[in-house]
């Protein structure tokens, strides 16, 4: 009897997601079954019970959908001219090489997640880390790197990949510039505008979440993807983009996002159960903070956090149990204030202001702030058109170019207060929001 | 710099730029703040690295993405081939006036700037740029060749030539800032 190199995996978003018998042992490693036990979505669970999926899926998904694009790209007829063939590996070996190391960096760009995947990582690790520089020292530790060389890889080529260039500075300064290959490698795996990683979640969260606005054609978007060079304006700089066949895939894809941002991860009921999670970890964890140790690290899951949770809960002396209430309970603070258009013409910091004097008010413990600023969406990238002109995005797309920044304030109030905190809004909130300060006589510039 | 502060003297660098005739796309925001703080030493804080076109901060991106977000600025579409730029919006007018100290304190430089930058395209930005990064990346590598060979193998479609051109034109900008400062 043959042994069998090809393994499937069953997948309710891919169908099947094959992996041969050396990515099994990746997968198969502790580092990396430590995701099934890390939910993607944190506490959302808490208001939508479908989404209790885990990143373990979510990363054979990456992997699966990066190595399609992969393919897609490198294609000889999809390959524009001799500037994008030019950085384009030379050779079968390199070819089979790099399609290795941006399907396992695909795989493993999730590790360093800390239980309960974003919710408080700035304040739950030492300054300097976060969860791409844990992945990073895992991918190159012991865990993981023997298990690469089995694949014939390179740890740091994979590493590089997985976090991408945005931070990848800070963990090996001296080896900080991604080349132009590596830039739509990296950015194949965690592009603003066609990153596998989220394509994979906006349609996996959506499938789960039980939301329709997730929902995209990936199969038309990823075969009409391209490395084109941008010649607007001369440069020639590779970047990657679309087909004009694609682009009605593309603004579905962005439309998702945004709708997925506004409607499922900035929910105000959501961001507010993450600032409790946070507030039970800063009072149970050692020291406020997780270890960055990577054995510690890996010991560490939701499991571990949400058993400590319901024991907290339970018992009114244990550390963090006001939290750990709140979360079990359902006692959770309410929505007092969210930022909106005509406040933020007055006072673009108007949630910060009413923030303050919520505080003032009713006391520290009764109050929390969240905001969330806008991030860079990727609105904007080439475009090879019918006549193959090459122009940007938002030249043939008003969609695009409508898009709004996605971005949320919220303040919260201890339901206890609730309705008289409602009211003292209601009479204070034109003192409140007011315009700002700006630069009074005794403030100068700082130089 | 606080945060409303450092997008104050932003829109000063967009408006100076469109006062000049500059397209003004995000491209040329991101080259021209790269040089604002790194080369006029006007304190921002974005973190840059060589990536897109050159010089790029993904700090700088999500600020741009959050002016938007507080109406600061707006894209104005432009017909191709240029793509929209990036033009001061509603809210534009709170920023000057509680801003007006820094904006002044800075104007000079941010106006210098603009008259150098204002007419380059998004390649002779990218070119510049980059040769400004490998002089600042390593203080050793001072010869114009050297220079030129990294620009050209961290960005292979700039040939060497251009490249030395880019080398030359960044070493003159640079003397022109220092008889700017004194």
């Amino acid at each position: 009897m043959s042994i069998k190199h090809t393994h499937e995996i069953r997948d309710p978003i891919h169908t099947f997601i094959r992996v041969s018998s050396e990515e099994r042992r990746v997968i198969d490693s502790p580092a990396f079954q430590r995701l099934r036990n890390i939910h993607q979505l944190a506490t959302t669970f808490l208001l939508y019970p479908g989404a209790t999926h885990r990143r373990f899926e979510h990363s054979l998904g990456v992997m699966e959908l990066a190595s399609r694009v992969f393919d897609v790209v490198t294609m000889k007829e999809n390959v524009l001219n001799d500037d994008v063939d030019r950085i384009l590996p030379q050779d079968d070996h390199q070819r089979h090489y790099w399609r290795q190391t941006v399907r396992i960096a695909a795989l493993l760009h999730d590790v360093g997640h800390l239980p309960f995947s974003h919710a408080g990582e700035e304040k739950l690790l030492p300054e300097g880390w976060d969860h791409e520089r844990l992945t990073y020292n895992i991918i190159c530790s012991n865990q993981i790197a023997p298990l690469l060389d089995n694949l014939k890889l390179n740890a740091p080529d994979v590493a590089r990949l997985a976090v991408g260039p945005k931070k990848y500075k800070e963990y090996a300064p001296g080896n900080s510039v991604f080349s132009d290959w590596e830039a739509i490698l990296s950015e194949i795996i965690t592009g603003d505008a066609f990153g596998v990683d989220r394509m994979d979640y906006l349609l996996r969260d959506s499938h789960h979440a039980g939301v329709g606005y997730g929902r995209f054609d990936h199969h038309r978007l990823i075969d009409s993807l391209r490395i084109l060079p941008f010649t607007r304006d001369e440069s020639l700089e590779p970047a990657l983009g679309v087909d004009q066949g694609g682009i009605h895939g593309a603004e579905a894809l962005l439309l998702a996002r945004y709708f997925m941002f506004t409607q499922l991860y900035f929910h105000p009921v959501r961001r507010i159960y993450d600032i409790h999670l946070l507030d039970f970890l800063s009072q149970w964890l050692k020291g406020g903070q997780f270890s960055t140790k990577v054995d510690k690290h890996l010991e560490m899951t939701d499991n571990e956090v949400m058993a400590a949770i319901l024991s907290a809960a339970r018992k009114p002396a244990a550390a963090g149990h006001d939290s750990a209430r709140r979360i079990t309970l359902r006692e959770h603070f309410r929505l007092l204030y969210e930022r909106n258009p005509n406040d933020v013409k007055v006072n673009p910091e108007a949630v910060e202001a009413i923030h303050a004097a919520a505080q003032n008010e009713f006391g520290e413990q009764n109050v929390r702030c969240d905001v969330i600023p806008a991030k860079t969406k990727g609105y904007q990238f080439p475009v090879v058109t019918h006549d193959r002109r090459i122009v940007s995005s938002l030249d043939i797309s008003d969609t695009l170019n409508k898009i709004p920044p996605a971005t949320v304030g919220y303040v919260f109030i201890d339901p206890v207060v609730r309705e008289k905190a409602h009211q003292w809004l209601e009479s204070n909130r034109n003192t409140i929001i007011k315009e700002p300060a700006g630069e009074g006589d005794n403030e100068t510039a700082t130089t | 710099m606080k945060r409303l502060q450092r997008d104050g003297v932003v829109l000063a660098l967009i408006e100076a730029l469109r006062g000049k005739g500059s397209w003004c796309g995000e491209t040329h925001v991101q080259k021209s703040t790269y040089f604002l703080q790194e080369l006029l030493q006007v304190p921002l804080g974005f973190d840059f690295i060589l990536y897109k076109h050159g010089p790029y901060s993904f700090d700088l991106s999500d600020a741009l993405e959050q002016m938007r977000a507080d109406r600061f600025l707006t894209y104005d579409p432009r017909p191709y081939p240029f793509g929209p730029s990036l033009a001061p919006d509603e809210n534009g007018e709170l920023l000057r006036r509680l801003f007006a100290k820094t904006r002044a304190r800075y104007q000079e430089r941010v106006d210098f700037l603009a008259d150098e930058f204002a007419s380059k395209n998004v390649a002779q930005l990218e070119r510049i740029g980059t040769a400004m990064y490998v002089t600042l990346e390593d203080p050793e590598r001072t010869g114009r060749d050297k220079r030129a060979m990294r620009i050209h193998k961290l960005k292979p479609h700039i040939p060497l030539d251009v490249a030395r051109a880019a080398v030359d034109e960044f070493d003159s900008l640079r003397e022109a800032v220092q008889e700017f400062a004194a």
